[in-house]
């Protein structure tokens, strides 16, 4: 029991710890290749220190819902983080069909950040949640369809099974794999709002998505907000990282956790890249990109079934 | 060794999806290099462990013909036709990809029935080749500009290639030859027809209201 409430601890220290490093890492990046030197990779932390510390001001429309939408939105991943495991730490909470709860968990802070902005009363964050909603809609297909894949291929239905340390399916550069992690990391950038998908940094009321809903918060509650799509992408990150390193598992411990921090760094570098060079699409094709990855994950569905 | 033919067919595929997703003609024939290039490494893996010149020669002809010079040639068309690069599809684009996905089940699903003599060294070529085919021909069917529907025929080309290499041991260096020089033959008519068929109809005075119904290009 001790032990358990232990492991749980250093789960949590662990994601929350270094969560808003990876945004930092990415932010970094995208200086970089700028031409410009960049905030410090620490940044988040300070924003985040900074934000904690203001007052937060409601606007009289708002009910309850608005206040309840940041708590609920890091709850629940504070909830999710327990279920992945991350390198060499299992995951502390694994049973059959945890993958449901991770999916829901996530769906529920979506409508309360979906009905938080609705609650504002405020036309643009109407149009913010009528297009996270549409999008998630897509990204949940082509992130169930991912799923069930790796369901198929690993013969289990719980995440810790999937993609965990324990289990080492014979990947041997497995070509389904490849399409998994292709159509992943195109979920991973639709539902962290990154930039194909949504611009994390514009302030252009009419393209954003993600940005646009939170905008109406303020102080520890917008912190919360950051906290929560920090703590998000990271653990979206850990996922396909944990996925990828399958291969290259030694049993040594020290060893293994360098190769997961490797690896996240390398996909933070790979968003920062990504994001760099690549404009936002037109959010009429968006939708596209999304039903690519449900067309890669249902074609890697499709061969797995194949085989038999 | 297997691995990698596998994922060489799964790349083809992939390719032919991604065309099918894409906006721009110039797109289109880029990603279509990409394709023809995989598919000419795919030989290389194919007969990895008795590597003949016979091998080398279809590879390299193929890379050459197929990943430089059909794409050259499309994209010179395009350039002196000047036609907008915009993809016109009679259905809708996430359509297109869905019902592509579909075929690709169908694939391989038909495939499972398809007993071939020969060894076989990698299962996945067989329904990729199906797949390709089958967008390729879908790609034919609901693109409407010239140049696309050059593009889908090329592709099926590509499907039908993979499936030939199956049979490799069977078929005579001259019939593959002769077939890659009919394809870029029939790519260069083409093309000069396209470009033909601007200049005509610059000179129409029904140039207007043709781009509006006929869609030629």
């Amino acid at each position: 029991m001790l032990i358990g409430i232990f492991l749980i601890l250093i789960h949590w220290l662990f994601v929350f710890l270094l969560a808003p490093l990876f945004v930092g890492l990415v932010v970094k990046v995208k200086a970089f290749f700028a031409g410009k030197k960049g905030p410090s990779v620490f940044q988040p932390y300070f924003d985040l220190v900074k934000l904690s510390r203001k007052q937060c001001i409601y606007s009289q429309t708002t009910s309850w819902v608005f206040r309840a939408a940041p708590v609920v939105a890091l709850a629940s991943v504070f909830v999710v983080s327990l279920e992945i495991p991350l390198g060499i730490l299992k995951a502390p909470l694994q049973f059959s069909g945890d993958i449901l709860l991770l999916a829901y968990l996530l769906a529920l802070s979506r409508f309360f950040m979906i009905a938080s902005a609705l609650d504002t009363g405020l036309s643009l964050e109407g149009a913010g949640a009528s297009r996270e909603a549409f999008f998630s809609c897509l990204s949940e297909l082509a992130l169930f369809m991912n799923f069930i894949t790796l369901a198929c291929l690993t013969q289990s239905i719980s995440l810790s099974e999937m993609i965990g340390v324990n289990i080492l399916i014979p990947w041997n550069l497995d070509p389904v794999l490849l399409l998994v992690v292709a159509s992943f990391f195109i979920v991973l950038l639709a539902e962290n709002c990154r930039i194909p998908v949504d611009d994390p940094d514009t302030h252009l009321e009419l393209t954003m998505i993600h940005e646009v809903m939170i905008l109406d918060h303020s102080g520890v509650d917008l912190a919360y907000m950051h906290y929560a799509s920090a703590v998000k992408l990271f653990l979206f990150s850990g996922i396909l990282v944990m996925i990828l390193i399958i291969p290259f598992q030694t049993g040594n411990p020290v060893k293994d956790m360098l190769i997961f921090l490797t690896g996240m760094l390398g996909l933070a570098v790979l968003v920062g890249v990504i994001e760099s060079s690549m404009a936002r699409l037109r959010l009429n094709r968006v939708r596209n990109l999304l039903l690519i990855a449900f067309a890669l994950a249902f074609f890697g569905f499709v061969i797995t079934i194949w085989r038999g | 060794m297997t691995a990698w033919i596998d994922a060489g067919c799964i790349f083809i595929v992939f390719f032919a999806l991604a065309i099918l997703a894409t906006y721009r003609i110039v797109g289109m024939i880029h990603i279509f290099a990409l394709q023809s290039f995989v598919l000419g490494c795919v030989p290389f893996f194919l007969h990895a462990e008795a590597l003949s010149a016979r091998v080398i020669a279809i590879a390299i002809v193929t890379i050459v013909f197929k990943g430089i010079l059909v794409p050259y040639i499309l994209l010179w068309a395009i350039r002196h036709v000047s036609i907008r690069s915009e993809v016109k599809p009679f259905i809708g684009f996430g359509l297109s990809i869905i019902l592509g996905s579909l075929l690709i089940a169908g694939a391989f699903w038909v495939s499972l029935s398809l007993q071939l003599p020969g060894k076989a060294v990698s299962n996945l070529v067989l329904p990729c080749s199906l797949s390709t085919v089958l967008l390729g021909f879908m790609i034919m069917v609901t693109r409407t500009r010239a140049v696309t529907q050059v593009l889908g025929y090329m592709i099926m080309e590509n499907g039908i290639f993979l499936f030939a290499l199956l049979l490799f041991d069977g078929m005579p260096t001259l019939i593959e030859m002769g077939i890659l020089l009919d394809i870029f033959v029939a790519v260069f008519i083409m093309a000069i027809i396209i470009n033909h068929i601007n200049e005509e109809f610059e000179r129409a005075p029904v140039a207007e209201s043709r781009s509006e119904t006929g869609e030629s290009f």
